[in-house]
């Protein structure tokens, strides 16, 4: 069996290819619905999809950072960070308060029974994905601080 | 489950092949201990002292079919006190899903949640050891954009096997703000209902196998303003007071209501719940209540208090209060009433109070009860609850966190936490304890990859274990290595031999997708809460690893 985890390890790391978006719909704060395979299409549009919880501390210290910052990186980068909140129903009414609360200008996707990230089989967050033309280009799991640098320099090279 | 495992992985194999539209993704996590003896501790290691935890996931999505497995392994065994039924190798979930615009088929393992879960929750949350996925079939039917019907039919995992009850759900949603294409607002509507049908081995029960609960809820917005609520109620069935034991002449139904409000606006937000339980908790065996790995648990019954992140404000974390308990006339309880209320405000940046960088400012306030009413302790065991009636208090907390970037390179965060904790209501054992809790914690930027952050905190407790002192120091050398060391000392204790420090240190390393981190120290023993529902845990001494890995 751990033979087994092995080779589906290696599989996995030799198959990375750049992988579609799965096919969900989530809701935002306003209670609409978004969907993943037909709202984010702008052609060669950097979408940073960034996976937090409003428990978070390190995913609010990233949101918080790149919130300060995205007005500045937008001058060279056609991008657009939505922040996917994973809060379960214990805390997912916390959500709105505290995005409004810190001013934060993301688009906020609910995903309160964690379709969106079981899809992508994410284990912990931080958690951040960035997608181009529908197809994940990069990954980033975990953020310390400078890690909005690390991202934005990659970004550019996408 | 062999020939399961191969015809899955075989499954798997199909889209390497075929190289249409097919995506894939996996997941692995690994978390492994080696627990070691500690003599000033007082903790010996375990039988066997090597233990982890694994979990391999895989998903494959083509055209409108998906499927998924996980496989599971507990080498040589799980770590400490996780559920006994998580034993050595084999397949925890599968499923096979087939979705278009308006039907989504599922047939094995699924993830369901009605409403705010107070029915019926199914989740995973490996750190605290909890996959209560049920096995069977789900239809979900959406004829309109606005209306969303779920049927389901299952039994639920319980270690590798699946638990006696059988359980059956409906549930609907009607968005009626769409449906009559309301501007501004939204409201949606929603009944579910959910049977848990269980024999029992009472002879002549006085109750009967099918369980039926019934629930209502409301969701309104208008602009920034929203407001919620939710009725559940549960049919008559018999009380456990005790583990495993059934009592045929002390049957009532329970009862849950949750209501929600909150308003933002630019740079604040406010946020309100009121919930009261009575006799609201449901398992899919009867005889599991009160077990302590949340096996078998069909309902999300979380705590509504603030999820701290820091260390000592997680050692008097309450737990919420669904059950009955009559056990003397100190001690009875038929469920909780109580609520918490947020705030969040920013000070401008350039306001006197936000400076360069703005100040944010986040405000909570919870407090729960016991239910007031009348009890019957002797022979016939009864009580009447009064709706709206506090009873004896279990537990408040009031805190203040500020958070505040002095420039490029400082930045701090102050909490102030002040807590009521009524140990022998909520732990059933004795004792009151009232905190404060103080902490105060600062990033410095060497470089902007490289940075070292300090935290410090201080709990003053009347009573129990006293007071503690904690400190912690995290370097992050780049965006990819890490390493930390903290310590949390007990130096309150009346009792010098439990003077403890419970001290760690580690370091992490994470690139693109992956993420290992090694620790070496102890683990204070108690409680680990996660979202509202904790795990006890020992005191343990060791080095551990965890991986974990999309691919």
């Amino acid at each position: 069996m751990k033979n087994g985890y092995l080779l589906l390890l290696l599989i996995g790391f030799n198959l990375w290819s750049q992988k579609q978006l799965p096919d969900l719909s989530l809701s935002n704060l306003e209670g609409k619905q978004q969907s993943l395979k037909n709202d984010f299409t702008e052609k060669d549009k950097l979408y940073v999809f960034s996976f937090w919880a409003s428990w978070c501390a390190p995913c609010i210290n990233e949101l918080d950072e790149m919130n300060d910052l995205q007005a500045e990186w937008k001058k060279t980068l056609n991008f657009e960070i939505i922040a996917v909140a994973t809060d379960d129903s214990r805390t997912q009414k916390r959500v709105m308060p505290l995005v409004k609360g810190k001013e934060w200008s993301y688009l906020v996707l609910l995903d309160t029974n964690q379709d969106f990230k079981r899809a992508l089989t994410i284990v912990n967050i931080p958690y951040t994905i960035v997608v181009k033309n529908q197809k994940i280009v990069y990954i980033q799991n975990g953020y310390v601080p400078g890690g909005e640098t690390e991202l934005f320099e990659k970004m550019k090279t996408l | 489950m062999k020939n399961t495992l191969i015809a899955f992985f075989f499954l798997f194999s199909i889209p390497f092949f075929a190289q249409e539209k097919a995506t894939f993704f996996g997941g692995f996590e690994s978390n492994a201990q080696w627990y070691l003896n500690d003599k000033d501790l007082g903790v010996q290691h375990p039988e066997n002292p090597f233990r982890s935890n694994n979990y391999l996931f895989l998903n494959y999505t083509y055209k409108n079919w998906s499927a998924g497995i996980q496989g599971e392994s507990f080498q040589e065994k799980a770590l400490l006190n996780f559920n006994p039924g998580y034993k050595e190798t084999n397949v925890g979930t599968y499923f096979v899903q087939f979705k278009n615009k308006k039907i989504n088929l599922t047939a094995g393992y699924f993830y369901e949640q009605f409403g705010s879960g107070l029915l019926l929750r199914t989740w995973e949350d490996r750190a605290l050891g909890i996959n209560n996925a049920l096995r069977g079939g789900r239809i979900i039917f959406k004829p309109t954009t606005y209306l969303t019907l779920k049927g389901i039919y299952g039994q639920q995992r319980s270690g590798f096997e699946v638990s006696n009850g059988k359980i059956y759900g409906f549930d609907s949603e009607v968005a009626l703000g769409q449906a009559l294409n309301l501007e501004k607002s939204e409201v949606t509507l929603g009944l579910s209902y959910v049977g848990r049908d269980e024999t029992t081995a009472v002879t002549n029960p006085n109750f009967n196998s099918l369980t039926n609960a019934f629930s209502g809820r409301l969701n309104y917005s208008y602009n920034a303003f929203y407001a919620s609520t939710e009725y559940n109620y549960k049919s008559k069935d018999a009380i456990l007071e005790v583990r495993d034991q059934i009592e045929n002449n002390f049957i009532k139904p329970g009862s849950a209501l949750l209501i929600n409000m909150g308003y933002s606006g630019k740079g604040f937000g406010w946020d309100g719940t009121f919930r009261r339980l009575e006799n609201m908790s449901f398992f899919s065996e009867r005889t599991a209540k009160g077990n302590s790995y949340n096996d078998k648990i069909m309902n999300f019954v979380p705590s509504l208090t603030k999820q701290h992140h820091y260390n000592l404000a997680n050692i008097y974390t309450y737990q919420a209060q669904p059950n009955v308990i009559l056990s003397d006339a100190t001690l009875v309880k038929a469920g909780e009433i109580g609520g918490q209320i947020d705030f969040f405000y920013n000070f401008k940046k350039g306001s006197k109070l936000g400076g360069k960088y703005g100040t944010k400012v986040s405000m909570n306030f919870s407090n729960w009860n016991a239910l007031a009413g009348s009890f019957y302790i002797s022979n016939a065991k009864d009580y009447k609850t009064d709706f709206f009636g506090f009873g004896k208090k279990y537990f408040s907390d009031a805190n203040i966190e500020v958070s505040k970037k002095w420039n490029d390179k400082w930045q701090s965060i102050f909490s102030y936490i002040n807590q009521y904790y009524n140990k022998k209501l909520i732990e059933e054992t004795y004792g009151l304890v009232k905190i404060n809790i103080l902490t105060a914690e600062s990033t410095y930027r060497i470089t902007p990859t490289q940075s070292i952050r300090m935290l410090g905190e201080h709990l003053w407790a009347d009573s129990d274990k006293k007071n503690w002192g904690s400190a912690t120091v995290e370097f992050n050398l780049n965006s990819k290595f890490s390493v930390f060391a903290s310590d949390m000392y007990n130096y309150g204790n009346d009792n010098p031999d439990l003077r403890n420090h419970y001290y760690n240190m580690g370091g992490s390393f994470r690139k693109n997708a992956t993420r290992i981190a090694l620790n070496y120290g102890r683990q204070r023993g108690g409680l680990i809460c996660i979202g509202g529902v904790c795990r006890f845990v020992p005191e343990s001494s060791g080095i551990s690893v965890s991986l974990n890995t999309t691919f």
